[in-house]
């Protein structure tokens, strides 16, 4: 009777439009009043899963990817990506891809990789002659390698969840991070070649190297986040703030282009971001709790070994599961409640958890770019002003593409464990 | 009733911004006190308290502002006055959920009593209270709403919904 009221309420209160971390707790608050289990336990559970020592690394991430877009990075990652690859068919939109790429090891979320490169590039393109469509899709494809190239929130979530080391995940998804910009980059090469997109002309060494030391001083935040999380110099919340220092100091007095008296409505509007994450992993513990206690994942793992105990069959079930989930729930919602089951059932059948997660959170990652709910998707063709269908369309080559990566990553576990089994063992 | 709201809205933005602050400040501590002889013991868990305080200040923000995240894709496709009124049901039982479980978080601040933490020696009455205070946050903020939508002086669109459109 209880799971079924949790579930009943959980749905039609995620359908007429509550937000998903009011809708955890409402459904829990019924589940506990059905039950007759006191209602303390929710204030309980929700303190225990925001008391978490990882999750203090996420607004320290979120303050410096934020400091960093507003302090001047995004021209200047640009142009170095564009000296890169700008010379080849399809430049702009490879640039695109690439600076994606070089972002992503500085911000920890898609959607703010999706709005300040899609801001520049997306009307940057359409001038050049690209169709608008296109330019919005490689965007909104692109900016999925934030999350999966360190730092990443999603990954920290699921240290959180877990208890990996945030450090180990962060490795994890580098390989494929890469992996899958490059996949994209053959994938906009073969199209750009199909349609006659232009290409430009070749700037020399010169300016790569010229545009190289402008993007320097961004590009080092990757490597200080690296380091510090590797030499064991720092935790994962020291290296977040320190990140912020670094960031508030390239671009207030090395770009100069940060406005000092931003800076505290900067971290206020990240405290705010941050507390919208926070919250969701509060109420989800709580929810989660009720699945554990009814034993859900235990269910799932059973009903799933019942038909096959095959490991390939088992992945492939999973990875089904979560893009279909990943196209209608928001991606750390997803995550955080779906997680420990198939966890579970992900170790039942002896998949290393490490490389679990890696493929977790790029499958989920994917459902960014995906109607009904890609928020990625809706930013892009908010910015390229499109309708959605023309962008969604565009899009399906890229969603392909991502998928096969996901493939790969999810049928290779080396793609995922090698690097962090070599740097951190 | 909207200058109610913004009184509201610059104590929250104050008190998320001293948490942020307190939680950098502890973590540079830490870090600095390390490289030169041995970092404070209280650092660690005056940063865990100041990320708690960060949420629950935080959270009524993040709800008026839409970055509590809603699937509201099938809502604010419906015809007519429909989406208005779901919003109008959204921060209605956000409210009822958050009226519900005040007496319960105090309760759990009241716990806190019989404990202090191991480092700073506080009373985790005052921990506990984030928590109280997370559903206080929460509550306000969505009856604010609630109200602003009955007297028709608000749609019930989140701030970043309003910038989108």
């Amino acid at each position: 009777m209880g799971l079924i009221v949790l579930a009943s309420v959980f749905f039609l209160a995620l359908l007429i439009g509550i937000p998903v971390a009011v809708t955890l707790g409402v459904a829990s608050l019924c589940y506990l009043l059905v039950m007759d289990i006191p209602i303390v336990v929710m204030p309980q559970k929700m303190y225990a899963g925001l008391d978490v020592f990882v999750l203090l690394s996420i607004p320290g991430f979120i303050l410096a990817g934020n400091l960093m877009n507003q302090g001047g990075i995004t021209e200047r990652i640009i142009r170095f990506a564009n000296a890169l690859v700008g010379w080849i068919r399809g430049g702009l939109a490879l640039t695109n891809v690439g600076a994606s790429m070089l972002f992503g090891g500085i911000t920890g979320t898609a959607v703010a990789d999706a709005a300040s490169i899609g801001g520049v590039m997306i009307p940057g393109m359409k001038k050049s002659g690209y169709p608008a469509d296109f330019s919005a899709a490689v965007t909104a494809a692109s900016s999925t390698v934030g999350p999966i190239i360190p730092p990443s929130v999603p990954m920290i979530i699921v240290g959180a969840l877990s208890g990996i080391s945030v450090g180990k995940m962060f490795l994890a998804g580098a390989v494929p991070g890469v992996l899958m910009g490059f996949a994209m980059m053959i994938t906009t090469y073969i199209i750009a070649r199909r349609r006659g997109f232009p290409k430009q002309p070749w700037l020399g060494a010169s300016e790569i190297a010229k545009s190289f030391s402008g993007a320097f001083w961004a590009l080092a935040m990757t490597v200080i986040i690296i380091y510090g999380l590797l030499s064991g110099l720092a935790t994962p919340t020291e290296t977040a703030v320190i990140a912020s220092i670094y960031a508030f100091v390239v671009g207030a007095f090395v770009y100069r282009e940060l406005p000092i008296k931003q800076v505290p409505r900067i971290l206020v509007d990240s405290a705010i971001s941050s507390a919208g994450i926070l919250a969701l992993v509060g109420f989800a513990n709580v929810f989660g709790w009720i699945l554990v206690s009814e034993r859900i994942p235990q269910m799932i793992a059973d009903a799933v070994l019942s038909i096959t105990d095959n490991k390939f069959a088992v992945i492939l079930m999973i990875n089904i599961l979560l893009l279909i989930i990943g196209m209608f729930m928001e991606t750390i919602a997803a995550l955080i409640i779906l997680f420990v089951p198939l966890l579970t059932l992900a170790q039942a059948v002896g998949i290393d958890p490490l490389h679990f997660a890696t493929f977790a959170v790029l499958n989920l990652m994917i459902g960014l770019t995906t109607p009904p709910l890609g928020v990625c998707l809706f930013v892009c063709a908010n910015i390229a002003k499109q309708p959605l269908m023309p962008v969604v369309k565009a899009i399906l080559p890229f969603l392909f593409t991502n998928i096969a990566v996901l493939l790969l990553v999810s049928y290779v576990p080396a793609i995922a464990t090698w690097l962090p089994s070599v740097l951190m063992p | 009733m909207h200058k109610l709201e913004t009184v509201v809205v610059a104590i929250s933005r104050i008190c998320v911004g001293i948490a942020f602050t307190v939680l950098i400040v502890a973590v540079l501590i830490q870090v600095f006190g390390r490289s030169f002889s041995v970092s404070p013991i209280w650092t660690e868990e005056l940063t865990r308290f100041a990320l708690l305080y960060l949420c629950a200040f935080g959270i009524g923000l993040a709800w008026r502002s839409g970055d509590l995240v809603n699937v509201d894709i099938f809502c604010e496709s419906l015809p007519g006055p429909w989406p208005r009124r779901l919003r109008f049901v959204s921060a209605l039982c956000t409210s009822l959920l958050c009226a519900v479980l005040l007496m319960p978080a105090w309760k759990f601040v009241s716990i806190g009593a019989f404990q202090t933490s191991p480092a700073m020696s506080v009373q985790m009455t005052y921990v506990h209270l984030s928590v109280f205070v997370l559903i206080a946050s929460l509550l306000v903020f969505s009856l604010l709403r609630v109200v602003s939508m009955l007297l028709g002086k608000d749609d019930g669109l989140a701030l970043n919904r309003k910038a989108d459109l």
